[in-house]
């Protein structure tokens, strides 16, 4: 089915304004998402008003889109969210609307608030159906040959719902993954600190993109001092924007790191963040997913040694600058985001978040994301 | 400065030991907690990691009068770094862990392995020979030869080495590295043991009796009476999972031998000594009479339930993660912190598993998912 361009675009441009009414916290929108989003996401009331006020794609450039919109289109499209931070249905829609006009959507059982109200505002929304749009949550998927089904959650949830889909439905699955850091040499450690300390606050680094490893170039001392600076920006910062509960898993695996950081180097925490050190790494520990950040001191040549096990799920890379640490990582993982410190949980409305193009069997060819 | 002959002393202090606290009076040679002590001060002196442990935790080993002041290692550091009071050069045994999708592999050096056997054959042979039978034993695990790195490998190897009868090893790894079991050998090996009246003993990982269970039927894999089945280790995605009852009635009725003489054993790369379930002895009249699941330690381990987030000891009967000291970790860390959860009862402990990892409300990656252990 080939669809005019502009149908397409006006389509996402309404999902887009609908994002802006959620971003203002005056709007009634916007206030709605707060109330809900404080009861369901586990995030802290100001973590909720960082992520939907800052952390929401409300202001895409011309060029974002464009790239938005080439893709393969379809009739119908199917949207999964299993699990995901709480803004990422608007993405989420966005591209699903960008593919099809007819758009079913099964929100997170967990988090359902904005798939709720996008599909809610879009159903009754006269711009969007205008541009050919109709949009509908649905408690189960049934996609049929042709459609497109596109899948966000952990690889064992995505496989089988994949295995599920009838032949011939185009399967495009998101995964999960993390975010790695990399302070080069050229670049000043305490700006480093803070504004990595930005891209791990929100969402209490439970997405994909949030960075969750750092690796500072230069030397066990620099790396030090890193991780002093990281801890105190992240203090700082946490003083702002509180951490939610923590769960007992989460308390548990933070508890393992902190006794094995203890062990092999310098462990930081805070009531908000905990911060470890490795000086001289063997391998990587990744901290648990709730505003912990494992710091080592790595050279380009330790980072293929380092990342051997991490490297096919880094989503993203940060770094400002493009010193030789950074380049062998970004080597590594060809097909993560690149980003600026600070920016990493700011990706270009471009489209999925996640551009590894994981490929799952079962349900027609295995894709790649464009 | 690294002392052999302080470490050799340690040791001489841990066999004196275990072999005192199995004597028929029972009594061991020195108290418990004052031989830990010692051994964690030695360890603190030569082991950064460990020193760096202790005061992170505020403790001062040497004011210490209690095995449980002592800081546990968590199982990860044998990973991130090397735990061993003595330099590489002087290492006789150097066991690595299993995990092989984290990259890179944890590791135990050893400077002498005589206390390691010392723990291992007194109390395997305590619960898998108590009776003193005249065994054979199949072993269904690459020879030492094969996988000189594996404590299991070399734990077998020694228990094959202590029984009478020449041992099978019915596991080779082929060219490419795969390990798949003998089945014709392993037939042949029953039935000569039938024929002979000769009960025999197999040494086998779960995972191998499940490939097993799973292989072609047909065989008689049948034992004569007095045969008995040992078996260790989780699935670690070698091969589909089956609960433990299950898998060792099915063992059972494969091998024609009581439920009873299903053994399972509880060990560890990062531990020397081991832990068994009681059935077999008390069975054969050597021991209390315990239920399956559960598993004793021998005199010189302390397994203590620990809270998972704050690593306190959880009240007895409460769930928590297994905290193991082991005095027979003379050179490395005779504390260890385990991921495993654990109920302590009458007697022993229950193993409930692996305590699982958090699963981030999100996108991003549990740790479990990325070492591919989830």
């Amino acid at each position: 089915m080939i669809e005019a361009l502009d149908a397409r675009r006006a389509r996402v441009l309404r999902v887009v304004a609908l994002g802006r009414r959620l971003a203002d916290a005056g709007d009634p929108l916007g206030s709605e998402a707060r109330a809900a989003l404080e009861a369901s996401s586990g995030l802290s009331r100001e973590g909720v008003a960082l992520a939907l006020g800052e952390h929401l794609e409300v202001d895409p450039a011309p060029g974002q889109l464009d790239a938005l919109l080439v893709r393969a289109t379809s009739a119908r499209c199917h949207v999964v969210l299993a699990a995901n931070v709480c803004t990422a249905a608007l993405r989420a829609i966005a591209l699903a609307v960008a593919t099809a006009p007819r758009v079913a959507v099964r929100a997170s059982r967990r988090d359902p608030v904005l798939a709720e109200i996008l599909t809610r505002e879009l159903a009754a929304d006269a711009a969007f159906a205008a541009a050919g749009g109709a949009i509908a949550r649905v408690v189960e998927i049934a996609a049929a040959p042709g459609d497109e089904l596109h899948l966000y959650g952990s690889d064992e949830a995505m496989a089988a719902l994949s295995a599920r889909a009838p032949a011939g439905v185009v399967v495009r699955a998101h995964g999960t993954g993390l975010g790695l850091a990399v302070v080069g040499l050229a670049v000043a450690v305490e700006a480093a600190a803070e504004a990595l300390a930005r891209d791990v606050v929100p969402f209490d680094q439970r997405g994909c993109l949030s960075p969750r490893v750092a690796l500072v170039e230069g030397g066990a001392a620099r790396a030090e001092a890193f991780a002093a600076a990281l801890h105190g920006a992240l203090a700082a910062l946490g003083e702002r924007v509180p951490r939610g509960p923590m769960d007992a898993a989460a308390r548990a695996e933070l508890a393992r790191y902190r006794a094995t950081l203890e062990a092999v180097g310098v462990h930081r925490e805070g009531p908000h963040h905990a911060v470890g050190l490795d000086p001289a790494p063997r391998a990587l520990v990744l901290p648990p997913a709730a505003r912990a950040v494992h710091v080592v001191a790595a050279e380009a040549g330790d980072a293929a040694a380092l990342l051997r096990a991490s490297a096919a799920h880094l989503t993203s890379v940060g770094s400002d600058d493009d010193g030789a640490l950074a380049l062998a990582v970004r080597a590594l993982a060809p097909h993560a985001r690149r980003a600026r410190l600070g920016a990493m949980q700011r990706p270009p409305l471009d489209g999925p978040v996640d551009l590894r193009g994981v490929g799952l069997r079962g349900a027609g060819p295995a894709l790649r994301d464009p | 400065m690294f002392s052999a002959a302080e470490s050799d002393a340690l040791h001489a202090r841990v066999r004196a030991f275990i072999t005192a606290s199995l004597s028929p009076r029972g009594e061991p040679a020195e108290p418990f907690d004052a031989l830990a002590l010692d051994l964690a001060r030695a360890q603190a002196a030569h082991i950064p990691e460990m020193a760096r442990l202790a005061r992170a935790r505020g403790v001062d080993l040497s004011l210490a009068h209690e095995a449980s002041a002592i800081p546990a290692v968590p199982c990860d550091v044998f990973r991130l770094a090397r735990l061993a009071v003595h330099p590489p050069a002087c290492d006789v045994a150097l066991f690595r862990t299993s995990g092989t999708s984290q990259g890179v592999r944890g590791e135990h050096a050893l400077r002498t392995v005589e206390t390691y056997e010392l723990a291992a054959l007194t109390w395997g042979a305590r619960h898998l020979w108590p009776d003193g039978a005249a065994l054979r034993a199949l072993v269904l695990t690459p020879s030492i030869a094969q996988v000189p790195d594996s404590s299991l490998g070399f734990m077998l190897d020694r228990f094959a080495r202590a029984l009478e009868r020449p041992p099978a090893f019915l596991m080779p790894l082929d060219a490419r590295g795969e390990a798949a079991i003998d089945l014709d050998g392993l037939a042949a090996a029953a039935a000569e043991a039938r024929a002979a009246g000769a009960p025999v003993i197999v040494l086998a990982t779960s995972f191998a009796l499940v490939h097993l269970l799973d292989g072609p039927g047909g065989l008689d894999l049948r034992l004569p009476a007095g045969s008995r089945v040992m078996q260790t280790g989780g699935f670690k995605g070698r091969s589909r999972e089956i609960a433990p009852d299950a898998l060792r009635a099915l063992v059972a009725r494969a091998f024609a031998v009581p439920e009873t003489h299903v053994v399972s054993e509880y060990g560890m790369t990062e531990l020397s000594s081991q832990l068994y379930e009681g059935t077999l002895a008390a069975a054969l009249g050597h021991g209390p009479a315990l239920p399956h699941g559960v598993y004793l330690p021998p005199p010189w381990v302390r397994v203590t339930a620990v809270d998972p987030g704050s690593l306190l000891p959880v009240p007895r009967g409460e769930i928590g993660l297994a905290r193991v000291v082991d005095l027979a970790n003379v050179d490395s860390a005779v504390a260890i912190q385990t991921a495993d959860c654990v109920r302590v009862v009458a007697g022993g402990i229950e193993l409930l598993g692996r305590q699982p990892g958090a699963t981030p409300r999100g996108c991003s990656i549990a740790a479990d998912e990325m070492l591919g252990r989830a």
